[in-house]
């Protein structure tokens, strides 16, 4: 009986003295405490920048340690993640896209709506994260796109971009182009990478689907689409196929043009005059040629019956926290997150290093401005409010690109009839929001 | 005189088939190596000649992103320990299971040949569950994945090499007075020389190149072997050719040392010698 | 006997450990969560029975890389055994240059899969497209931009950096034949196709054996070189197996009805190749 209750009253003390030093150890600033911060990102285009911001962050916050792991290779992000977790090693901070992986990982996401960036943040960019009523993701960064053409083959061939404001201006633009081939030194106007599914699949369609889904959230929720404007789809690709880069004169052989061929062997080289791409391609051109990455410009892509002028404006990922880590490292990893875009320091890295387009205010300064011609048009319709939204971050999950994107390269092919692609379209929709 | 003539033309018409071949397959070779020492402007626009301007720049900046000499100490590490312990334990295995007939060595000789069939990304996700918790997730453990994965093909190559050494030579050894032991160690295993090296080659180069497996366990920045840190030349759209064409002739370098090394030393089996 | 038995499991411990962790139990948890609705992040998943084997056999596209697969596989067997057999062959007569002919064939063996895709890309778009419009042969342009050209590609590179590969295990095979019985035949004036049809080829029967199965089971799971090559593509005319399996999982969300994929292609591919063995065994000779 004694030594019951003396090993009681033992174990109630050492209870106490633990609870008092645990208590002790978080009331003082969790500043004084080693943390670890994991990061497990996707875009290996920044991974030179993210560690130099990491090291930068290290520098100043001496307990924090901070580990970037990127996935490379062209893998599956998203398996990759999904393998991560699997192995008991999850990271503290990684990506997610928009509504559906929000709702796949709503168990693993730390809420963020009290972060002092979410002020900051541009309107309609943090729907896509937000979930009863709660906030999970932090933009990654702006992107936009449309055609981007070569500013002096233009100006050889006397045609004014200002000029080109509808499908039809478009077409004839580039019927001038097409009959100055020889002399503007081209092998076509147009290369279209018909290999890359998320180009056409993704991105063109967008220009479509945006008037009729409104945007991302709303396009994840419908449960049909009625593909009204596939017309102006079926005009954009068309006239992109007629004047494409054939590598043997077929329009079959569209397919096999990927990112590469199209941004480095022809348009980077001078060979095409316009591409279906958006601001991150400038460190690619760059890689080739100075002088054409500083000399392009953005058109936006015309939609008939639709209003003229826009361009599609989006967050492609978004920075989550891991809720299941402890409070010291989650508070470490999302201080690290806000001081990333809204410190001086970060901002500058976040301009100059990774070459993104910010998706927050608060870069007005003239040393925060983008360096390369298409950010800074992306930016300037961004500002004057001409854009539409990126609707493809609500699409059946595959359907985009294994399933449009596919049926676009049977129709680049002549193996699938138009009409039996909108159906597909139409039915391959519905199927998956069953 | 007749089949003098005959040996001369089929011994030219072998050298010149031999030839050839040997061109066609160096061909891919050339073109990497060509395209390596040129600018990347270069390289898209004069795929197939020889470097206008040659550049060592390709190398200089593959050779700090791949933190050559770390990949390098990791690569070797853990390919040779991993080869290894393959040879030894599954040379043990197949000698086993090809002198016992049983049932119950059928039936594990059946199961090794069965897993060669099964697709990794069908047991990724649970293979990688399992590995976490029991700790496995590091270079250590990516050495028993690696004997794990890779005994079906040894075991099935040593298997079926065994059959041609006499069992004979086991049973003199016993009358001897060996036990199992030493007689598969010093009778045997000698014996097994050409297909040990063979083995070794074979497995040397898959676990040296493979990516996804390490990709998947070893996430320790520090431990990164050359493949993985490779990867990084390709990102999500954009391909670093000639980065990854300079990186890809530094990876490959210890490789073609080893095998040509190697394959100096398959010999003869000296069975035909000990039968007599 | 008893002290037989110890020393056999022994013997086989190591390997038979490291194969059931690293092999089996996954493999046995995979065909579990097949009957399952997991998606591969969740812990508490509902059993629902066959319901994903239905879903999985019905889907067109698992039937259409099936089929691809197949006409890929046989494709693969035939060339690269040849390539193998006949490489190897060439390499064990006498002569001086066979060490420097035998790095260069099995060199390309040591580029790894998804590299060597990558680098086979831009091969067939960049380099053939240059040399087809400099010597004006059509047929050098385009390439990858369907199904046959595609099919054609996968088989090209298997080849390259393969025959080496199959190259070694024959030469292990081919080194291991008794000199005399050459010798013997040789005085008995045997030419030399009457040598390899009747000494050679019994004798290398082992190796044959082993290749084949190699080449059946690699081709049935290629990946790597498959995403890198064409990533299924055009419009999935290209998607094998493997990448359909990985696909369904990953890209598709639907982890269940992935890993009952697996298990369909495990059974069938199992069957086809323990087949093979089998008559394969049979008609191999012991020295």
């Amino acid at each position: 009986m004694r030594k019951i209750k003396k090993l009681t009253a033992l174990a109630c003390v050492l209870a106490l003295g633990t609870g008092l030093f645990t208590g002790c150890g978080s009331s003082s600033s969790s500043d004084s405490k080693n943390v670890t911060v994991n990061i497990f990102q996707f875009k290996v285009e920044a991974k030179a920048a993210l560690d130099k911001a990491v090291k930068a962050y290290e520098a100043d916050h001496k307990n924090v340690t901070i580990n970037v792991e990127t996935v490379g290779g062209g893998q599956d992000y998203g398996a990759a993640l999904k393998t991560k977790f699997a192995s008991g090693n999850e990271p503290t901070i990684y990506n997610i896209g928009g509504p559906q992986d929000t709702l796949d990982w709503k168990d693993k996401l730390e809420d963020l709506s009290n972060q002092p960036w979410v002020s900051k943040a541009y309107t309609g960019t943090l729907d896509a994260v937000k979930s009863d009523g709660k906030l999970y993701g932090m933009p990654f960064d702006l992107e936009g796109y449309g055609f981007i053409y070569n500013k002096a083959i233009f100006e050889k061939a006397g045609i004014d971009p200002s000029s080109i404001k509808s499908y039809d201006d478009l077409e004839k633009a580039v019927q001038t182009l097409d009959s100055q081939k020889s002399q503007l030194g081209i092998d076509s106007v147009f290369a279209l990478p018909g290999k890359e599914t998320w180009v056409t699949g993704l991105h063109l369609s967008n220009a479509v689907l945006a008037p009729e889904l409104k945007d991302g959230v709303s396009a994840f929720k419908a449960k049909t689409i009625d593909f009204e404007y596939n017309g102006a789809l079926k005009k954009l690709l068309d006239l992109q196929i007629k004047y494409a880069y054939k590598p043997d004169g077929t329009n079959k052989s569209i397919n096999s043009v990927d990112y590469s061929t199209q941004v480095e062997q022809k348009f980077s080289l001078g060979k095409v005059a316009i591409i279906q791409q958006g601001n991150w391609i400038y460190g690619t051109v760059e890689g080739v040629d100075k002088n054409i990455a500083k000399n392009m410009g953005l058109l936006p892509i015309p939609v008939d019956g639709v209003k003229d002028g826009c361009i599609p404006v989006g967050v492609p990922m978004y920075w989550a926290v891991n809720k299941d880590k402890d409070a010291a490292t989650k508070k470490a990893a999302e201080d690290f997150l806000n001081w990333l875009y809204t410190s001086d320091k970060g901002k500058q890295m976040i301009i100059h290093d990774f070459d993104f387009i910010p998706a927050f205010k608060g870069y007005d300064s003239s040393s925060l401005q983008p360096e390369d011609p298409i950010s800074k048009e992306v930016l300037r319709y961004s500002n004057e409010k001409n854009t539409i939204p990126w609707v493809f971050m609500g699409y059946p999950t595959g359907w985009g690109q294994n399933q449009l994107g596919a049926d676009i390269q049977k129709y680049i092919s002549g193996d699938l009839s138009w009409d039996q692609l909108v159906q597909n379209a139409k039915d391959n929709w519905a199927a998956a929001r069953k | 005189m007749h089949k003098r003539n005959k040996n001369i033309i089929s011994l030219s018409v072998i050298t010149l088939l031999s030839t050839i071949l040997g061109l066609l397959f160096l061909s891919p070779f050339y073109i990497i190596i060509v395209n390596a020492f040129k600018t990347k402007q270069e390289l898209f626009e004069n795929t197939l000649s020889f470097p206008i301007t040659y550049t060592l720049d390709n190398f200089k900046e593959a050779f700090n992103d791949l933190d050559f000499g770390n990949s390098l100490f990791h690569s070797l590490f853990i390919t040779v320990t991993s080869v290894v312990i393959l040879i030894i334990f599954s040379s043990m295995a197949a000698w086993m299971l090809e002198r016992t007939k049983s049932k119950i060595s059928n039936i594990i000789l059946m199961m090794f040949l069965a897993s060669m069939i099964i697709p990794f990304q069908a047991v990724m996700l649970p293979l990688i569950r399992l590995m976490g918790q029991l700790n496995l997730l590091n270079v250590g453990g990516i050495i028993f994945m690696y004997l794990g994965f890779g005994a079906s093909m040894s075991i099935f190559l040593y298997h079926g090499f065994l059959k041609s050494i006499p069992k004979e030579l086991d049973e003199a050894a016993m009358i001897d007075g060996c036990n199992k032991f030493q007689t598969f160690w010093y009778i045997i295993f000698p014996l097994l020389k050409p297909i040990s090296i063979t083995v070794a080659i074979l497995n040397t180069v898959w676990i040296w190149n493979d990516y996804l497996l390490p990709s998947l366990v070893i996430n320790n920045p520090t431990t990164l072997t050359i493949p993985l840190k490779t990867f990084f030349f390709f990102g999500e759209y954009t391909k670093q050719w000639n980065l990854a064409l300079a990186g890809l002739i530094l990876d490959i370098i210890p490789v073609i040392i080893f095998y040509s090394f190697a394959q100096k030393h398959i010999i003869k089996s000296v069975t035909d010698g000990s039968i007599k | 006997m008893k002290k037989k038995h110890i020393s056999f499991w022994c013997f086989l411990a190591p390997v038979l450990i490291a194969y059931i962790l690293v092999q089996l139990v996954p493999l046995i948890t995979g065909i579990y969560y097949s009957f399952t609705n997991w998606n591969g992040i969740k812990s508490n998943v509902t059993w629902i029975g066959i319901k994903n084997y239905v879903t999985a056999l019905k889907d067109p596209t698992f039937t259409s890389s099936f089929i691809f697969t197949l006409k890929f596989t046989i494709l693969s067997l035939i060339v690269l055994n040849c390539f193998g057999f006949g490489l190897a062959l060439l390499v064990t007569r006498k002569s001086k240059f066979n060490n420097f002919l035998r790095t260069i064939f099995f060199m390309p063996n040591l580029i790894g899969g998804l590299i060597l895709g990558f680098i086979w890309q831009f091969i067939f778009i960049q380099v053939f497209s240059s040399i087809g419009s400099a010597i004006h042969q059509h047929w050098l342009l385009g390439w990858l931009s369907d199904g046959n050209t595609g099919l054609a590609g996968l088989v090209i590179i298997m080849a390259w950096q393969m025959s080496g590969y199959l190259m070694v295990i024959y030469i292990a095979s081919l080194e291991n034949i008794p000199s005399e019985l050459t010798e013997a035949a040789e005085i008995d004036g045997a030419s030399a196709l009457q040598k390899i049809k009747n000494i050679t080829i019994p004798l290398v029967r082992p190796a044959f054996t082993v290749s084949i199965f190699l080449t059946l089971s690699n081709s049935f799971k290629l990946y790597d070189q498959n995403l890198s090559l064409t990533a299924g593509g055009p419009a999935n005319s290209t998607e094998m197996l493997a990448m359909n399996i990985y696909n369904t999982a990953f890209q598709f969300n639907l982890m269940g009805v992935a890993q009952a994929k697996a298990v369909i292609f495990f059974l069938v591919v199992g069957a086809i190749s323990l087949t093979q063995v089998y008559f394969s065994k049979k008609g191999e000779v012991e020295v």
